[in-house]
């Protein structure tokens, strides 16, 4: 049963890497590939449809984490808190930048809430690498030197690779549009975070909550999965072709 | 004040913020279903834009529900990880459930309904907000259910210096949370209600030329508050047993007990005042006729939304100085070693961002309201994929 719920997890953070990578990675590029607000716009709406669907893995992941492995929820967050809270409101200004950029008129306006979802897309990025390497470590006391800022560095560029292929998959223009490169990109951008997990397994197993915890999630949660699957294909089969819608 | 003071300090400010706007999540979520639903049935082109007009001001009110709630979801290990190693094993389950089957599905749904217009079947786009609704509900239920099991350990028993699970089913029939949930969510259906009714209000009183959209919007704005009243003052009645069979004093303090005051005062008065006053001038639409009481309903719109905040205040202090109560006390569940310098940055940060961010959607909601069913952005069309060359391989 821990088993199970160690794969949950592992799956979890390898999915929200390759998922949300993308959007981290494409708002990294915004402003190297979106010159103009028009670009902007565009780059924006072909991520759109796929943000609220990706970023809802990292919320899951911190759900079974605490569900799952209670005592390891509490230790890793706390060791971790400057990054943490560095995630977080990185995580807050990204989804402000993107839920406010266009609602209200004025290029000032859309500039600052672009800016805004550049920044925060680059924090995600930067606080992700220092928090794996620091996981990685096995939590070291004080988790910001130069390892967890070449981490975060690495990651960025990964992850802007990622939100590359994105780009050219959903807009279809230049040689990269192909879906295999997408495929490529998000085994690379979820890699990290695999080789950290196979690490930290024999830490995480010895640290799951009791079995009669674990099995009242896996009678809950298993016989949903399906749904949760499906719901993620279908904003796949959705949004994946055609003109790009203008919300965001 | 010292770290604890701070950590619970930042956790009432963010919880008090997210509440703010979930609050009206729950209440507007059903309406913008019912008229969606309404419209795909019926084709009326008023139900399509009463759709989109209310369901971009619960979609603008959503964003900030999103970034409050994730800070919420990690303080926990943040600030408090002598919970999650004294009771996690058994809190954990309901927080879990809550992300894996609610919230996931509730953001996946809600990200199909936004950008889905134009593009998914009308029966099936109906479903998604139906969906987002129920699972928003159900993420109301399994948070009042790990909210409750603090007010009173349910199902749990202690072994080893740690409480265990012993009886999942007890979490949900704990005598916190069978009153406590209706109540929370009727508060809800009032503010949705509420808020319906004071931009309803607006509109009339400017004499926008929507006068037909919003003397309907008016209606089922009373009509909303009406019912989510009469449900929100039955059942918080209804708490004063259970509480006082679980929690004996705790009403006895300051601050619970003014703020008890204010709530029910509102509650109460605002109550007979929908029943007695506002639902019956629906009659001939004698509401949306008389201007002058305009400015009244827009004045209370609030009203609902202050006592959400004083009825948190309530349950949350009262329970004082316990985090599990009668078992773990709050400063004992600080995170050891915890720094006042972490607590100060990290409140500045989340209490400065977050109020900040809140300031601005309240703005943006205020303008949206104010642009009227004319210009509204939520299905709006949608941008070609091949309008010009993407400059992907300038890098
Ligand atoms: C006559 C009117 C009301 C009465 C008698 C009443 C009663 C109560 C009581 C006794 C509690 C505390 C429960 C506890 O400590 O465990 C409570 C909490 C609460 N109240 Fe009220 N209330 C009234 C009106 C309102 C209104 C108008 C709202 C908002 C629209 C509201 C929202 C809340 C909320 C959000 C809570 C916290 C969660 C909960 O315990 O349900 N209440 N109420």
């Amino acid at each position: 049963m821990d088993i199970f719920w160690f794969l949950t997890f592992a799956v979890l953070l390898a999915g929200y890497f390759a998922l949300e990578g993308f959007d981290i990675g494409l708002g990294v590029l915004l402003p190297v590939l979106g010159r103009s607000p028009a670009d902007r716009d565009r780059l924006v709406g072909a991520m759109a449809p796929f943000v609220l669907a990706n970023e809802v893995w990292l919320v899951a992941l911190a759900g079974v984490l605490f569900g799952a492995f209670p005592v390891l929820e509490g230790q890793a967050l706390s060791r971790l808190y400057p990054l943490v809270v560095a995630l977080l409101l990185a995580w807050i200004v990204r989804d402000a930048g993107l839920w406010f950029r266009r609602r209200a008129d004025g290029a000032a306006w859309r500039l600052a809430w672009d800016g805004a979802l550049w920044a925060g897309s680059a924090g995600l990025a930067l606080a992700w690498g220092a928090i794996l390497v620091a996981v990685a470590r096995g939590l070291p006391a004080s988790p910001l030197d130069v390892p967890a800022v070449a981490g975060g560095v690495a990651l960025l560029a990964l992850l802007a690779w990622h939100g590359r292929t994105f780009a050219a998959w959903r807009l279809r223009s230049g040689p990269h549009g192909s879906g295999r490169a997408l495929l490529l990109s998000a085994c690379a951008a979820a890699a990290p975070a695999v080789l950290v997990m196979a690490a930290a397994a024999a830490h995480m197993l010895g640290n799951a909550a009791p079995d009669q915890t674990l099995t009242v999630l896996s009678v809950m949660v298993v016989p949903v999965a399906p749904i949760l699957a499906g719901a993620q294909v279908w904003v796949w089969r959705t949004f994946s072709r055609g003109a790009l819608p203008t919300f965001f | 004040m010292d770290v604890v003071g701070l950590a619970r300090m930042q956790f009432a400010v963010t919880g008090s913020l997210h509440f703010l706007f979930v609050v009206l999540t729950l209440g507007l979520a059903p309406l913008v279903a019912i008229m969606h639903t309404r419209y795909a049935i019926g084709g009326n082109p008023l139900h399509e834009r009463m759709t989109r007009f209310w369901g971009q001001i619960y979609v603008i009110n959503y964003a900030l529900g999103i970034v409050t709630g994730l800070v919420m979801e990690f303080q926990f290990g943040l600030s408090w990880s002598g919970l999650s190693h004294y009771a996690g094993d058994v809190f954990g389950a309901p927080l879990a459930m809550e992300t894996l089957l609610a919230f996931f599905l509730e953001s996946t749904f809600l990200g199909l309904w936004i950008f889905g217009w134009h593009r998914l079947p009308r029966g099936l786009h109906v479903a998604c907000i139906w969906l987002v609704t129920l699972t928003a509900y159900a993420s109301a239920l399994f948070i009042m259910v790990a909210n409750s099991f603090l007010q009173n350990p349910a199902g749990s028993a202690e072994e080893g210096g740690r409480l265990v699970l012993r009886d999942f089913g007890a979490l949900f029939t704990n005598p916190t949370l069978v009153f406590a949930l209706p109540h929370v969510l009727s508060a809800g259906l009032w503010a949705g209600g509420f808020v319906v009714m004071g931009a309803s209000a607006y509109h009339l009183y400017r004499r926008t030329p929507e006068r037909e959209f919003f003397t309907r919007s008016l209606r089922i704005g009373v009509l909303t508050a009406f019912v989510g009243s009469l449900f929100t003052v039955g059942f918080g009645y209804a708490q004063f047993g259970p509480v006082s069979d679980v929690q004996p004093d705790k009403f006895h303090g300051a601050v619970p007990g003014v703020a008890l005051g204010l709530m029910i005062m509102i509650g109460q008065f605002v109550q007979f005042g929908v029943m007695f006053v506002l639902a019956p001038l629906l009659i001939r639409d004698l509401l949306a006729r008389w201007r002058w009481l305009h400015p009244l309903l827009m004045i209370m719109t609030p009203l609902p939304f202050v006592a959400a905040i004083a009825g948190w205040i309530v349950r949350e202090v009262g329970r004082q100085p316990w985090l599990v109560y009668g078992k773990l006390s709050v400063a004992d569940a600080l995170t050891p070693g915890l720094t006042r310098a972490d607590i100060t940055a990290s409140f500045a940060g989340f209490a400065g961002v977050l109020g900040l961010l809140a300031l601005v959607d309240y703005v943006l909601i205020a303008r949206a309201v104010r642009r009227g069913p004319g210009r509204v952005a939520l299905g709006a069309a949608d941008l070609p994929v091949t309008a010009e060359p993407v400059p992907a391989h300038s890098l």
